[in-house]
């Protein structure tokens, strides 16, 4: 079957061609699709494109940030308000997939990719659908993923973090600056009174979808962010998580190295 | 920083009135690449054009049940699904053309995989993702075999027989040995006299040459009864005689056009598009294309191979080297491609730029469930380099001495007799260890220092050793393989007749100097023994020389 491209002025319309086409993938920035399309992936046969794209807004309300999902990774990193993001946004593929590749793809990538979507994770992101009222939460956005095929995304919002150093990723390479990742790491760790409260750890290519680190959150709840707290939190910090293998890395590899960069991403001036 | 030409070393070797030689040229191709106007062999269009895929093995070994193609044929788009029958000749080894194996490899494989990624069956079809939908269709009945992927498990009793042309997983080298022999003195008398044994193990994995452009091959019908193939082809008289054996035509028939190759490396030496290409073009009467994406390119396209070496040197409480053995394991992936030639140019290198008086070496090409492996930049002397120049910083190290001054101490100088019975020359490694250590501010003793390639070799350097060690092991029973033979056009090996012999036979007299000017062939042939002439035969052109007689 030849592929079919279907083009939408307006998104609810594509909404509703998606609902009803199992075979149907909407296309963002095209990094990902266009590259399936053209290795002749079988999943899929129609294309649904909105015409003029979706939405490249970032609005702000105060405490939370609303980014579109049209916008590209280029406009993250360049934006001042979503300067904790950028470190995320400025690591995916080179500077002409990040001119593309937008937020609503990026939710949807599988691994070894999806360094924003890992960092939106951490940061207890909600994803805002077409033509539907309530925002659903980043971490059952994640756990349904690819079930639920009938919704596009609108917009994510995410809370806007007021201490920089409250926020970290890092993504390890084995090819820099581009290489896909081995894994990436996201750390939310707000500080109350010398203590983190709220801590939230994602990782990617731990399984489909990034995941979070719930022993390495549980062991750094209510502590200082302390050489021994680190410690405790990279030991926890595989508990319940199954790293892939694949070209990049083997799941032993994965398992081995990821506890190591968690480490050094909670306390980065040990050792130095 | 600027280049620093040391002409000195190489003064009888170069004439500087040349015009081009030793001159900065631009090579030709280089505005075309700098403008983007380079043309490569999928910018030709083609109306028409029909794509081809292949359906590959998902096991490294497994015999194939049935395949059934029914769903495939009926597709939308699918013009032709083309099984190993289909094949007309489906068997070939690429260094057939030059005499040099059996043939072991399907273009199409029929009863049993051996690597993954085999194919067993390609489609052509209207459009690439036509071909794809319908390599889905296509039903294999697999049966999964054991498989073997180390050198030194793949030839133990009991070994999954990896390819069926030879079934102990060993080429066989000169219709006689199951591996390359290397005899030059005699090591183990040297090992009891020397004050240290160092031994070494040292190993080196396959390497993807990774190209831009992903190997294939376009071929259409021309007039004449033609056919003409645009290809990424890097050895253009390889593919054409591979293809017109593989499909059993005159190579008249075939128009061949390379060119610009986007990358190769070495890993388009003996790609196998063409045959496929034009098998597509001959069954379906419309131009075909056959080109592997990124995925193909990594898993089937023929990497550099892996190769396993142990060292076993013995060594004098000064530093010299006396006795050099080598035991080598190239792994061929299933079929033999190049790796047995690359054996061939190992085995001339050893014992690498050192004169050693005593050297050994028994070098195997072994199957297992890997993707053949074929060429890369220098490959049979890559790894083997890598091998030697490790173990003699662990030479130094058990010696206690600087490793460049071992290297210095040990190099070989102009005049030497090499393991390979030819006299080096225009050697300068002395100096290049000199300008090594020089540059990196590496502090070396006078004498290092004031070393030179030039003088000090020859004389007795120049002898071959008095007695060389020579031995059967490894003989294939019978005293060759019956396989060669098996070639009906070539004359059946007389060995009966023939009184062993060792492997590299002994010249008479150190080689005689060969003109400055001559272009020595790699490796170099040891020159014939001075016996009757007999009767030409068909395989006495072995590349490795070691047949003439």
């Amino acid at each position: 079957m030849p592929l079919r491209v279907e083009t939408y002025d307006r998104i609810e319309d594509a909404a509703r061609a998606l609902s009803t086409n199992r075979n149907a993938r909407v296309i963002g920035g095209g990094t990902l699709l266009m590259r399936g399309v053209n290795a002749g992936v079988q999943g899929f046969d129609t294309v649904i494109v909105v015409r003029g794209g979706q939405s490249r807004e970032i609005q702000s309300d105060g405490a939370r940030l609303e980014i579109g999902a049209g916008v590209t990774m280029a406009s993250i990193a360049a934006n001042a308000d979503l300067a904790f993001l950028a470190p995320a946004a400025r690591v995916v593929g080179g500077p002409a997939v990040r001119a593309a590749a937008t937020v609503g793809g990026n939710l949807f990538a599988r691994p070894p990719f999806g360094e924003l979507t890992t960092a939106l994770l951490a940061l207890g992101a909600q994803i805002h659908y077409v033509g539907h009222g309530t925002p659903q939460s980043i971490d059952d956005f994640l756990r349904e993923r690819g079930r639920d095929r009938t919704r596009i995304v609108r917009a994510v919002s995410v809370p806007r973090i007021g201490d920089p150093s409250a926020f970290r990723f890092v993504k390890v390479t084995r090819v820099a600056p581009k290489g896909a990742a081995i894994l990436s790491i996201a750390a939310h760790v707000p500080m109350q009174g010398g203590r983190v409260t709220g801590a939230r750890i994602a990782v990617s290519n731990m399984g489909p979808t990034p995941l979070r680190a719930i022993g390495a959150e549980r062991a750094l709840e209510g502590q200082p962010l302390s050489d021994d707290t680190a410690q405790r939190a990279a030991a926890a910090m595989m508990e319940g998580l199954s790293p892939l293998t694949d070209e990049l890395a083997s799941e032993w590899y994965r398992r081995e190295v990821a506890p190591v960069h968690l480490r050094r991403l909670l306390l980065p001036n040990h050792g130095r | 920083m600027p280049v620093e030409m040391r002409k000195e070393f190489f003064a009888n070797e170069r004439d500087d009135n040349l015009n081009e030689i030793g001159k900065p040229t631009q090579r030709q191709d280089i505005l075309g690449h700098v403008t983007g106007r380079s043309p490569f062999y999928d910018d030709h269009l083609f109306e028409g054009l029909l794509h081809m895929r292949c359906v590959r093995s998902p096991h490294h070994h497994a015999r194939v049940r049935s395949i059934d193609i029914s769903q495939a044929e009926r597709m939308p788009g699918v013009k032709r699904v083309i099984l190993a029958r289909d094949v007309p000749r489906n068997l070939n080894t690429l260094l057939s053309l030059l005499d040099f194996g059996l043939d072991d490899e399907p273009l199409i494989s029929e009863k049993k995989v051996s690597y993954k990624g085999e194919p067993v069956c390609a489609i052509v079809a209207e459009s690439e993702r036509a071909a794809r939908e319908a390599c889905e269709k296509v039903r294999v009945d697999w049966e999964p075999l054991p498989a073997v992927f180390d050198v030194e498990e793949a030839i133990k009793p009991g070994a999954p027989s990896v390819n069926e042309a030879y079934p102990t997983n060993l080429f066989v080298y000169h219709d006689k040995y199951d591996h390359q022999k290397l005899r030059y003195g005699d090591v183990e008398a040297a090992f009891a006299r020397a004050d240290h044994i160092i031994e070494g193990r040292y190993q080196m994995s396959p390497i993807e040459q990774a190209p831009m452009e992903t190997c294939g091959a376009i071929a259409a019908p021309e007039t004449n009864d033609r056919f003409v193939c645009y290809t990424s082809t890097q050895a253009l008289f390889f593919s054409l005689g591979t293809a017109a054996k593989l499909l059993d035509v005159s190579s008249a028939r075939l128009h061949f056009i390379g060119g610009t190759v986007g990358g190769g490396f070495g890993g388009k030496v003996d790609s196998l598009h063409e045959p496929m290409a034009i098998l597509g073009a001959m069954l379906t009467g419309r131009p075909c294309k056959y080109m592997f994406d990124r995925v193909e390119e990594m898993q089937v396209g023929a990497p550099r191979g892996a190769e396993r070496w142990y060292l076993k040197d013995g060594v004098t409480r000064d530093g010299r080297i006396v006795a050099r053995k080598f035991t080598g394991y190239f792994d061929s992936g299933a079929y033999t491609r190049l790796s047995s030639y690359a054996i061939i140019k190992a085995v001339g290198h050893l014992p690498g730029p050192y004169t050693i008086p005593n050297v050994y070496a028994d070098v195997y090409c072994v199957y297992t469930n890997r993707t053949p492996a074929t060429a890369m930049r220098g490959f049979g002397i890559t790894g083997v380099d890598f091998a030697i120049e490790t173990h003699m910083d662990k030479v130094a190290h058990a010696v206690g001495m600087d490793p460049i001054e071992l290297r210095i101490l040990n190099s070989y100088r102009d005049g030497d007799m090499k393991a390979h019975r030819r006299l080096a020359k225009n050697t300068a490694l002395v100096e290049c260890c000199q300008v090594a250590a020089e540059k990196a501010h590496w502090q070396i003793s006078a004498a290092a220092r004031h070393a030179t390639s030039l003088t000090g070799g020859g004389g007795e350097r120049a002898q071959l050793p008095a007695h060389t060690a020579t031995d059967q092991q490894g003989l294939v029973p019978g005293g060759r393989t019956g396989g060669y033979a098996r070639s009906t056009k070539r004359k059946e090996p007389d060995f009966a007749a023939r009184p062993p012999q060792p492997a590299a036979p002994m010249p008479a007299a150190p080689a005689p100097q060969r003109p400055a000017a001559s272009i020595e062939p790699v490796p170099s042939a040891p020159p014939a023994p001075p016996v009757a002439p007999r009767a030409p035969a068909r395989f006495s052109s072995s590349i490795s020389g070691l047949r003439r007689r």
